[in-house]
This record gives structure tokens, C-alpha cells and sequence, in this order.
């Protein structure tokens, strides 16, 4: 029955006046996108009272949630349970000229950068703490940094050869580990490099045997322990002759403690692989 | 836009009509040539001899086998392909392509995690094979239900070729052949009559006529569809036997040209298959759109182009409803089970919803509406019309059988009768019995038997002396015999006779009343013209029975009587009364209509049978309703020419077939649109005006969603024209199974109602199920969005939603199928489908603006919690993105100063899918319940009653945790085992959803037709 009354209006009436353009604005119902203005009003209202009071529903329980939070410590660690290693400077592809101060200068600028933290005169204020023991404050309610001074490192310190060795062709690589709120690693933590070819590489380690003292540990947060610097191991590869031109791949891992340093899925977990190539 | 459409729509249409008329009348002219070449060929075989092998073998070899050819079937291949090319699997291909093509870039760039992208391509891949494999079976099967119908046993004829009688297959049957036919026969082929002996066929599978055609050798007329001397494939020999030359064989046949007429009326789009079109176009082009804007948008941002490619694939994939189809597949086939298990076969999946939407009925009488064989219904005896039971059960009330006449009367009905049961039938009950007989004759019997007892034996009794059956061609209306009194001593000879009543009247000098012998007085005569009147305009057909006792002395025992001098009496007999038949309607059929009628359905009649007959049982079954008047009826109360009256105060109206033919189609709608109770009569089988055709396409032009009933070959072009063609399972023929989209196992007009009512609740019902499904997009959407624009870290992967689209959210869609109806969907109009859309504008904007909003703040909510809980704040968290996502960055320092590396930072990321799929979840729990209803509360509709969906929902979170904690997910599908607590970050939200929902019905139901039901409702 509808057609009988529809047939006749879209025929007979106005055949030309019903176009596309009626779908956006049409000037006989007032219509724009298929609604008057009063329609539009009353949707637009009703979205946003309803955006309105989802956005205060949302606001609410992010802010409860926010009100759990502990400032210093985070609910969980559980995902990052074991620490990352990471090198300085920050590339895992070192390549240069030791003839060409240009080439290398970016690493060393960045090294030179990195190590400001660890100058005497940031590290004086820091404590001297007790070697081979975890340092702890819980109870404390200001937590102290234990000095690391940057002069631990000697050749790689950047002090006494500003280039840390690259102008020499023996460059320096510091090994960092990631921050982790609390981590206390048992035994007695080292970093060991090699290099992935059949004749050892040889390398000095900065403190020496490359170990990472226990006084640095635990580490308390951002919030507490805003002065905090961790500890830093630095490599310097006695490269030869022998070795310019050629690619080599170093791998450091830490090791001497229950530290994860062989993943399968994680690579820079406890251990971290970075290729070297001096040119002459 | 739309006009010009319509313009170009209407133009195509006008072509293809024009063309089919043009071949259809080319058909008529073919065969007229056919059988005048025929008449030249008739020497070849005549004289008893029939056609030499070789010949046989000749013609054979050009011809082709007597055989229809099925229609050619699409070849599997594009079935299959087809089931890969719709909307939403192109716009799958094209995320695979992006994906595989990022890969490759990635792959060859070396980036890690670019093996994702692979992964992802071939789920995506997957699902719309797995998808389409799923379609395909479920077309399959429904074809192989068809195949089961087809009738394997060949079928044998008996030739004259060579002179000699051989029984062959019909299949080898030629053009020119010799055969004969008898009673109980199919016939073969197109034959011309060369000789017959009271030779009747049944043409109903191709005229739906149920009246039995005499054939004889005269040609009576020069349309091959009337003469007498032409019968034709596949009608049924009821009695005789003729011999024939065979004209037409196989396709060539007229059954074979209306077949292919039916292959050659284009299929109608489903409205379920326009609704699902609709908007999957929509979706798809949201999807782009979409994507569009947000690759435009990362393109401004800064993003590199592959990185906006990814985007876009992310962005389809998470709009799309990749379990969409398959659900949509499920609910269907669920239905059509449910159907079959009440004897409706489906074999388009997508006819399970057209029922529901049907509007207008177009429905056969015979074996449809009605038993389809001749029954008792009422007879005139000492001037009472009495009702005799036509139930087909024989459940009904019978009449008072003390009176004597009424034994005279039955024994007349029985005596005078050849008709005979089969033998060895004695277990089944009467009306199931095979007769071999006319319809009459048959009704008579069974009639006789059900009253009287055996007959058999009851003949036996008195023994038949001589009979004179009806003979058409002399004209004789009137059958007789003489019997030999069952009592011994009786010499006396017992004259019977029946035939039309006034005939027998003539000859009649006595009425038998209270069994008493009366003078046939004027009296007498006016109340048999009364009786005589009444039962036939109740469309029944009449008979008049009467009796002689002959005279001992003039015909003695011995006396030989000769049917042809008959020299007997046969006038001054004694009348006995009327016995009047009619082709009862079914049982369950004035219900079912009446359903029809409160739904909002129009049935329309269409039949072979007289105007009378056709209109007595349309008020029978209540299609022509109590009170309703025709045209002619009102004029004839108002004793004014039929030019005078108002055609719009008639509400019923009978057009025959003669009339229509003269009909415009403008006229014919006009009838249509100002008659709510319409039947057709007396329509004519020929093809190029095929009735049903005609009426089915003049309804849709009124905007009508028709669905036709019919059995015969000739329905078939109707059938397949129809939005939905209903055959009959045991009386229709294979065309019209071919050409239906659904067929009745017990041709039972009831089932359709029991199909429509599912069809509505399947419509419904798949409503909910797709505002289900489709509300989860906005959550899986949203985080790319605020991923692309605030740059926090991504919180949901494109394999954790195709996890939800195609594992945890399938069931609780499905289970949706299996919800009762809200209110009582029997007592609305059907829809309109231009208006009632499956999915709506306030569908869509209540899920995604509404419902998924709450969602995707849900998810965002329990993201926060989780990213902060492990250290990273959320204002920390915005602008995030390029750091969290840098490889080479390992020590990335969250808001507590811990560093984390890139491979612990993935992880943290995967936590955030785990939880946000999670709060989907959650939400989608609280989502399936609220889909549970539109209007009423859920409470009045109950929690628990349908326990798939319960089981759905416990299956749903097994399914979850097994995501969640399965040793091995997190490499694999990147779900992580999250913290219980996260499970209950979303309840709030799942509790908002539900309680804003039954808010929503309360409006709804409290105010109907306020703005917020025109707004809320959908």
C-alpha cells in the first residue's frame, strides 16, 4: 500500500527537485544530512551529556587508580626482572678512521658527554661507601649516592687521553647495566667480553677484572634517589695492526652472578653484541 | 542520484521483459511448426510397424536423448570464487596485500618483528578461505538435498519399432516412434493420438488442472495445449489406452520449453542478500574512509609511507567484522534446520529470512490448500442436505445414516461405480488407499467403503449384469449398470444410474423420501433445484443417483441387455438423491491462513479449477473472509449492472484466466492494490502468458515481497521469478523443486507459517547478533587511532582483535540465533523493506557511538592501569611512541627511572593487548546480555532461558583464560598472562553497559514514539 502514496510524490509532484543535493542540505524540510537543526541540537546535546559524564566516569577511575600508586615503587617489577646491558657510545656499530679526528669525535664527544655525571666534582658530594657490600637505606628516609669517580676508569676515564684511545686505534667502550629499582645481584658480577673470532682479542678492563662493586646496589628510584649513578665497566680493545680493516664483532656479557645473560628472545639482557671496525 | 538509478532500472527491465517476449512467442510459433511438420511425418510410422532401429538410432544420434537436460549449473569453481568476492573479503585481500608487502619491505630492510606482518596477511587470508569454504559447504549440502529428490528408477515405455512391441528406457525414445500408453502410465514424451481407448490424463503437473483430459485422435483445436489428440512428457495416464507417435522429445518438449522458460527468469536478489549488501558497503566504506583519513592524518604527522600503509591495513583490519559472515552463515543454517526438522527444506540459506518478510502469498489450491482428491463433502436425501466428514483423518462428525433412502442412495453410489482398490492394501487405512478410477469415482468408493463396509465383496452380492460407463464423445452424461439381487430368491434385475443431476431427473418419475417411493411432484422438483443450486455454488461438483427395480416378467433372468441398443428402461426410475464432491480443503489450512491474515500477509489464489470451485474453497479456508463481497456479488444485492458498482467496496474478487489475459498490467496492478482478497481462476498453463508469472511480478511491482507455492512443471518460471518459490516435496515436480528456493516435505500450507514465523525471528534475531558483533569495532578501532594521533604505545594487536572476531566473540553471536522472540512477531505487519532496515542508522550509531564508546574507554581505562602498575605513568605514556618503539634504544627509563630494554618493553606491550582484549571481553559479556532484548527488559525476557547463550558466555571466558595463561601465547598470539586483577578493571564499565541499556528500554518501552524511542530504538 506505501507505494501508492510514495509513487505518485516522487513522480508526479517535483520530479527534479529530489537530487544528491537534498542529502546534504534540502531547503523544504530545513534538512541538513538528514536532520533539522533542532535535531541536530538535541543529538549533538544528548552525546555530549553522554561523552561527558563517560569522560568523568573515566577521569574518576583513572585518578583512583593513580591514588594506588606508590611513588617510589612501582606496583610490579616483574617485567623487568633481570637488566639490560648497553654500551657507550651509543651505537652498535663503531666505525671510524683513527687518522680522521672528524670520524671519531662524535663518539668521543658522546663518551666525553655521558661521563659528566662522573666528574670529581659531582662525585665529592657522593658518599665513599663500603666495597663489597650492598648499600642499603631502606629505612632511610634520604637515600645517598655511593661515588663513582670517574678516574676509576683510567685510560678510558677521558682524562689523561682526551680521545679515549680512538686516536690511537685502541678505542674505549664503557658497558653500562640498566637501572633496576631494588635489584641487589648476588655473587659477584663481572663483565667479560670476547670477540667473535677463532684468535682472543686483547682488552683491558676498567675497574679492573671488570667488575661491577655490590655498593651500587640497590638502586632506589628516580624519586629518592635522583643523584644515583650506576656503576660503569669500560673495554678498551688492544687492537693491532692486524686488526684495522677488518669488521669485528664483540660480545660482553655479564656474568659471575644469577644475572640472566642468555636469553633467547631478549638479546641486551645481561649481554650485548656491537661490532667495531677501525680504518687506517 | 537515486532517480537516475531508478531511470536506468526501470529501462533494463523494460529490455529484458521485451526480450522474453519476444523468445516466448517465437516458442509459440516453433511449435506450431513443429507439429505441422509432424502431420507430414505420420506415414513413416503408422501401420503398426513404428520406426526400423536403425532409424531409431539415426534420430537418436541427432536428437539427443528423451531427457530433460538439468539447468547448467554454475560451475563449482565460480561457486567457490564467488564465495571469495564479496564486499568485506575484497577489503580483507587488500589488508593481506598491504601486509605482505610491508613484509617485504621489512623482510629485506632486516627489521625485527616484521614476521608479525606475515602472520598476519595469511590469518587474514585464512579466515576469508575458511569463511568462503564454509559458504560453499553450506550450498553444497543444500544441493545435494535437492539431488536426493530426483527420481533415479528410469523410466520404461513400450515401443512398436521393427513391428515388434518392445519395453525400452524412455531415455532412447525419437522422434517418429510408436508407443503405447495405458492407465497407470507415465507418458514418455510429447505424443499425437493416433488411437485411444477412453483414454484420460492427468495434466496437472504441467497445467495444475486437477480435472482428468480425455484424449482422442480427433485434433480438436489448433493450440497444441488444447487439443485432444496431443499428450504430453511427464503427464500421467489415468485410464485408457492409446497409441502414439512420438513429436517432441526431451527439451524439446513443452514441459522441457517451460522448464528452460524457468532457467531463463532471472533469479531475485534475496532481501536478506540486499540488507547484508547494504551494509557491508557501508562497512567497507567506513573501513576505508577510515583508513583514508588516518593514513592522510600519519602522512601529516610525519609518519614514513610505509608506516601509514600499515596503518591503513591495521585500521581495515580492526574495522572490519571479519566473524561477521561466518555468524551471519551459523544463525541461517540454524534456522533452516530448525525449519527442516519441521519439513520446510531450505535450499538458499538466505530464504530463511524471506519467509519472514513475505507480504503476499501466492498459493496453488491443489494439494497446497487443498488434499488434493475428490471427497464426499454433502448429500441430498429426503430433502436434507446432510455433510459427510472430509477430514483427512476421518475425525470429523458423520451424518444420520438410519434412514432407508439413505441405503438405496449408497447403494446406487457404490454399485454404480468401477472404480477399484488396488489389491493387498487391507492394512492402510481407507482414504490412503490407491484407487484405479476417476476422481468422482474414487471420492465414490472410498465413500461407499468408509459407510458401507467392503466393497468389493458388497459388488460381489450383486453381480453386474451389463453397465454403460460415461462416454465424452457421444456426449452421454450418464452412467448406468444392472445388477442381479444379492437375495437368491429376488429374480428381479436392479438398475442403477448416475450422472449430472438434471439429466438423471429427466428420466426420473418417483423421489425416494424416508424410503418411501413418492411421486415425483412439483413439489419435489423445486427442492431438488434448491439442493441442486446450493451445492453448487459451494463449488462442489454434483452427482444424481437413482434406481429402478426392472420388471420380473419383462426381463426375466437370462434376458440378454445390450449396452449399446439398451434395451431396457431407462426412464421412469426412482430418485435417490445428490452426492456432491469437492477437493476438500486441508486440515490446518483455514488456521494457517488466519495466521497469515493477523501477520499481516495477503494470501492470493491461484488455480486451474473453476471460478466457483476456486471461490467456494478460498471462503472455505477463509482467503475470501466471511462478509466479503465481489464486484458481482454487490451487484447483484443491489440489483445493479456490474458497470455501476464501486470496485473499492468489494474487498474480494475472482479474475479468471480469460480475464486476465485481457488485462493490462496497469489494470492488474490496479486489481491487485484495491482488493485485499484476490483469486485467480481458471488460469491457463500457456507459457507465454504464464499466470502465475504475470500475478507474482505485478505484486512486486506494488512493493510486495511475494512468495509462491506450486507443484508443476508450469509454476516454475513463477517459482523462480518469486522472492521466495515454495515447492511442494511429494506432488511437485522436479522443475519446480529445481526452480524453488525452499520445499514443503508434507505440501502442507501450514508449514509456511511455521517457516515465516522463524524468518522473523531470524530477522530479529540476526539484528541482535550483528549489533553485537559490530559494537566491538569501535574498541578495536580506537586504540589505533589514539596509537596514530597521541602516540602512546600501541595497546592492542591486530592478532589479538582477529582473536576476538573469530574465537572468543563467535559463539556468543551465534547463541543470539537461539532467542526467543520478544513479542508475539505473528501478530505484526511484515516488514517493509524499504524502511525496516537490517541494520539501521540507530543501530549503528547506539554500538559504535554509544555502547563501543563505553567499550573502548573500558579498554583504555585497564590499558592505563596495567602500563602504569609496571611503571609507566600515562601522561608519561603519551608521545611515547617513537622511543618505546625504537630497536635500538635498550634502555628506555619508565617514570620510576628503571630502564627497560626493547624485548621487555614488547612484552609490556603485549600485556596491554592481553588486558585490553580482556576488557573487550568483559564488556562484550554485558553486551551479549543487553543484545538479549531491544525492548523489554531483560528481566521480563530472564537471564537464564537460553542456555546456549549461557554456556556461550562460560565458553567465551574458558576461552579467555586459556588466551591469557596457555604456556606458549605469548610468542605465539602475544597474549600475555596478566595479573588478576586487570580482569576486574572493566566490571564498571560492563555494569554501565547494562544498567544504560535497561535505561534505554525503560524510555523505549515507557514513551514509544518519543524522541529518545525514535533516537534509541533500533
Amino acid at each position: 500500500m506505501s507505494t501508492k502514496e510514495e509513487t505518485p510524490a516522487a513522480d508526479g509532484d517535483k520530479p527534479q527537485t529530489s537530487s544528491w543535493k537534498d542529502s546534504i542540505y534540502n531547503p523544504r524540510t530545513g534538512e541538513f544530512i538528514g536532520r533539522t537543526a533542532k535535531s541536530w541540537a538535541l543529538i549533538l546535546l544528548f552525546y555530549l551529556v553522554f561523552y561527558g559524564f563517560l569522560a568523568g566516569m573515566f577521569t574518576l577511575t583513572m585518578w583512583v587508580m593513580l591514588q594506588t600508586l606508590d611513588d617510589n615503587i612501582p606496583t610490579y617489577r616483574d617485567r623487568v626482572a633481570s637488566p639490560g646491558l648497553v654500551i657507550r657510545p651509543r651505537s652498535l656499530d663503531i666505525v671510524f678512521n683513527r687518522t680522521d679526528p672528524k670520524q671519531y669525535g662524535q663518539y668521543v664527544q658522546h663518551l666525553e658527554n655521558f661521563l659528566q655525571q662522573y666528574n670529581d666534582t659531582v662525585q665529592e658530594k657522593n658518599e665513599l661507601c663500603m666495597v663489597g657490600e650492598y648499600y642499603e637505606q631502606d629505612d632511610q628516609e634520604e637515600k645517598k649516592v655511593c661515588q663513582f669517580k670517574r678516574n676509576l676508569l683510567r685510560q678510558c676515564s677521558g682524562l689523561s687521553d682526551t680521545t679515549f684511545g680512538y686516536a690511537e686505534g685502541k678505542p674505549c667502550v664503557l658497558v653500562k647495566m640498566n637501572r633496576i629499582i631494588g635489584l641487589k645481584p648476588r655473587g659477584d658480577p663481572y663483565i667479560n667480553c670476547t670477540a667473535k673470532r677463532e684468535s682472543p682479542l686483547q682488552m683491558q678492563y676498567f675497574p679492573s677484572e671488570g667488575r661491577f662493586d655490590k655498593m651500587y646496589f640497590p638502586y632506589y628510584g628516580k624519586n629518592l634517589h635522583s643523584t644515583y649513578v650506576q656503576p660503569l665497566v669500560a673495554v678498551k680493545l688492544l687492537l693491532t695492526k692486524e686488526d684495522y680493516n677488518n669488521e669485528l664483532t664483540m660480545e660482553c656479557k655479564i656474568e659471575g652472578s644469577d644475572l640472566r645473560n642468555s636469553d633467547d628472545r631478549d638479546k641486551f639482557l645481561g649481554r650485548v653484541t656491537f661490532r667495531v671496525k677501525v680504518v687506517e | 542520484m537515486f532517480e537516475m538509478n531508478g531511470e536506468v532500472d526501470v529501462k533494463m527491465k523494460k529490455k529484458k521483459k521485451i526480450k522474453k517476449k519476444d523468445r516466448l512467442e517465437g516458442m509459440k510459433k516453433e511449435m506450431d511448426i513443429v507439429s505441422v511438420i509432424h502431420k507430414t511425418r505420420r506415414r513413416e510410422s503408422w501401420r503398426e510397424y513404428g520406426l526400423t532401429s536403425s532409424k531409431a538410432a539415426e534420430v537418436l544420434e541427432r536428437d539427443g536423448p528423451n531427457e530433460l537436460l538439468p539447468p547448467k549449473g554454475t560451475p563449482e569453481y565460480v561457486k567457490f570464487a564467488r564465495q571469495l568476492a564479496g564486499g568485506l573479503q575484497c577489503l580483507m585481500w587488500v589488508a593481506a596485500v598491504i601486509c605482505f608487502i610491508a613484509f617485504g619491505i621489512e623482510f629485506s630492510r632486516g627489521t625485527l618483528g616484521c614476521f608479525d606482518d606475515l602472520y598476519l596477511a595469511i590469518t587474514l587470508i585464512t579466515v576469508v578461505v575458511v569463511t568462503g569454504c564454509f559458504g560453499y559447504y553450506q550450498e553444497f549440502k543444500s544441493t545435494n538435498i535437492i539431488a536426493s529428490f530426483k527420481n533415479l528408477v528410469p523410466q520404461q515405455a513400450l515401443v512398436i519399432r521393427d513391428g515388434q512391441k518392445n519395453q525400452i528406457n524412455a531415455m532412447d525414445l525419437v522422434v517418429g516412434d510408436l508407443v503405447e500408453i495405458k492407465g497407470g502410465d507415465r507418458v514418455p514424451a510429447d505424443i499425437r493420438i493416433i488411437f485411444a481407448q477412453g483414454c484420460k490424463v492427468d495434466n496437472s503437473s504441467l497445467t495444475g488442472e486437477s480435472e482428468p483430459q480425455s484424449k482422442t485422435p480427433e485434433c480438436t483445436h489448433e493450440n497444441p495445449l488444447e487439443t485432444k489428440n496431443i499428450a504430453f512428457f511427464s503427464t500421467t495416464c489415468l485410464e485408457g489406452v492409446a497409441t502414439g507417435t512420438v513429436i517432441n522429445t526431451g527439451d524439446r518438449t513443452i514441459i522441457g520449453r517451460i522448464a528452460s522458460l524457468a532457467s531463463g527468469v532471472g533469479n531475485e536478489k534475496t532481501p536478506i542478500a540486499i540488507e547484508i549488501e547494504h551494509f557491508v558497503d557501508i562497512i567497507a566504506g567506513l573501513a576505508i574512509f577510515f583508513g583514508f583519513t588516518f593514513f592522510v592524518v600519519a602522512m601529516f604527522i610525519g609518519y614514513a609511507f610505509l608506516e601509514a600503509m600499515i596503518f591503513f591495513m591495521a585500521i581495515v583490519v580492526a574495522y572490519v567484522p571479519e566473524g561477521l559472515l561466518a555468524t551471519v552463515t551459523v544463525c541461517l543454517s540454524l534456522t533452516a534446520k530448525r525449519l527442516a526438522r519441521k519439513n520446510c527444506v531450505v535450499k538458499n540459506l538466505e530464504a530463511v529470512e524471506t519467509l519472514g518478510s513475505t507480504s503476499v502469498i501466492c498459493s496453488d489450491k491443489t494439494g497446497t490448500l487443498t488434499q488434493n482428491r475428490m471427497t464426499v463433502a454433502h448429500l441430498w436425501f429426503d430433502n436434507v442436505i446432510h455433510a459427510a466428514d472430509t477430514t483427512e483423518d476421518q475425525s470429523g462428525q458423520s451424518f444420520d445414516q438410519s434412514s432407508e433412502t439413505w441405503r438405496s442412495l449408497a447403494r446406487v453410489a457404490g454399485l454404480c461405480n468401477r472404480a477399484i482398490f488396488k489389491p493387498n492394501q487391507e492394512s492402510l487405512p481407507i482414504p490412503r488407499r490407491i484407487v484405479v478410477g476417476d476422481a468422482s469415482e474414487t471420492a465414490l468408493l472410498k465413500f461407499t467403503e468408509l459407510a458401507i463396509g467392503n466393497m468389493m465383496e458388497y459388488r460381489e452380492r450383486f453381480k453386474k449384469v451389463v453397465e454403460v460407463p460415461f462416454n465424452s464423445t457421444n456426449k452421454n452424461t450418464l452412467m448406468l449398470s444392472v445388477h442381479e439381487l444379492e437375495d437368491p430368491m429376488d429374480l428381479r434385475y436392479l438398475l442403477v444410474m448416475k450422472g449430472a443431476p438434471e439429466r438423471i431427473l429427466e428420466r426420473c418419475s418417483t423421489i425416494l423420501i424416508k424410503g418411501q417411493e413418492m411421486p415425483l411432484e412439483e413439489q419435489w422438483r423445486e427442492a431438488f433445484q434448491t439442493a441442486y443450486m446450493d451445492l453448487g455454488s459451494l463449488g462442489e461438483r454434483v452427482l444424481g443417483f437413482c434406481h429402478i427395480y426392472l420388471n420380473e416378467n419383462e426381463f426375466p433372468r437370462g434376458y440378454k441387455f445390450d449396452s449399446d441398443e439398451m434395451n431396457f428402461t431407462t426412464s421412469g426410475l426412482c430418485f435417490a438423491g445428490l452426492i456432491s464432491m469437492i477437493d476438500p480443503p486441508r486440515a490446518t489450512v483455514p488456521d494457517a491462513v488466519m495466521k497469515c491474515r493477523t501477520a499481516g500477509i495477503r494470501v492470493v489464489m491461484v488455480t486451474g479449477d473453476h471460478p466457483i470451485t476456486a471461490r467456494a474453497i478460498a471462503a472455505n479456508v477463509g482467503i475470501i473472509t466471511e462478509g466479503s463481497e465481489t464486484v458481482e456479488d454487490i451487484a447483484t444485492r443491489k440489483r445493479i449492472p456490474v458497470e455501476q458498482v464501486n470496485r473499492r467496496d468489494a474487498r474480494a474478487c475472482v479474475i479468471s484466466g480469460g480475464q486476465l489475459k485481457d488485462m493490462s498490467s496497469e489494470e492488474l496492478d490496479e486489481a491487485l492494490r484495491s482488493h485485499p482478497e484476490m483469486v485467480f481462476a481458471r488460469t491457463s498453463p500457456q507459457p507465454p502468458s504464464s499466470p502465475p508469472l504475470i500475478i507474482v511480478e505485478s505484486c512486486q511491482r506494488l512493493g510486495s515481497i511475494v512468495a509462491v507455492t506450486g507443484d508443476g512443471v508450469n509454476d516454475s518460471p513463477a517459482l523462480k521469478k518469486a522472492d521466495i518459490g515454495i515447492a511442494m516435496g511429494i506432488a511437485g515436480s522436479d522443475a519446480a523443486k529445481n526452480a524453488a528456493d525452499m520445499i514443503l516435505l508434507d505440501d502442507n500450507f501450514a508449514s509456511i507459517v511455521t517457516g515465516v514465523e522463524q524468518g522473523r525471528l531470524i530477522f530479529d534475531n540476526l539484528k541482535k547478533s550483528i549489533a553485537y558483533t559490530l559494537t566491538k569495532n569501535i574498541p578495536e578501532l580506537t586504540p589505533y587511532l589514539i596509537y596514530i594521533t597521541v602516540s602512546v604505545p600501541l595497546p592492542l594487536g591486530c592478532i589479538t582483535i582477529l582473536m576476538i572476531e573469530l574465537a572468543t566473540d563467535i559463539f556468543p553471536s551465534v547463541s543470539l540465533a537461539y532467542e526467543k522472540a520478544e513479542s508475539d512477531i505473528m501478530h505484526l505487519k511484515p516488514r517493509n523493506p524499504r524502511k525496516d532496515r537490517l541494520v539501521n542508522e540507530s543501530l549503528a550509531a547506539y554500538s559504535y557511538f554509544q555502547i563501543g564508546a563505553i567499550q573502548s574507554f573500558a579498554g583504555f581505562t585497564d590499558y592505563f592501569t596495567a602500563m602504569a602498575q609496571e611503571g609507566w605513568y600515562p601522561l608519561l605514556c603519551v608521545g611515547l611512541r617513537s622511543h618505546w618503539e625504537n630497536v635500538h634504544l635498550q634502555d628506555l627509563q619508565d617514570s620510576y627511572g628503571q630502564e627497560w630494554t626493547y624485548a621487555q618493553r614488547l612484552y609490556q606491550q603485549y600485556t596491554c593487548y592481553t588486558v585490553f582484549f580482556i576488557s573487550i571481553e568483559i564488556c562484550q559479556i554485558a553486551d551479549v546480555l543487553i543484545r538479549k532484548t531491544r525492548r523489554l527488559s531483560i528481566f521480563q525476557q530472564g537471564f537464564f532461558r537460553n542456555k546456549v547463550l549461557v554456556s556461550a558466555i562460560v565458553f567465551q571466558l574458558l576461552l579467555g583464560n586459556l588466551l591469557c595463561y596457555c604456556p606458549g601465547m605469548p610468542n605465539i598470539f602475544n597474549f600475555m598472562p596478566i595479573r588478576g586483577q586487570w580482569w576486574f578493571v572493566p566490571i564498571p564499565y560492563g555494569i554501565l553497559i547494562f544498567v544504560y541499556d535497561e535505561i534505554r528500554k525503560l524510555g523505549v518501552r515507557r514513551h514509544p514514539g518519543s524522541w529518545w524511542d525514535q533516537e534509541l530504538y533500533y
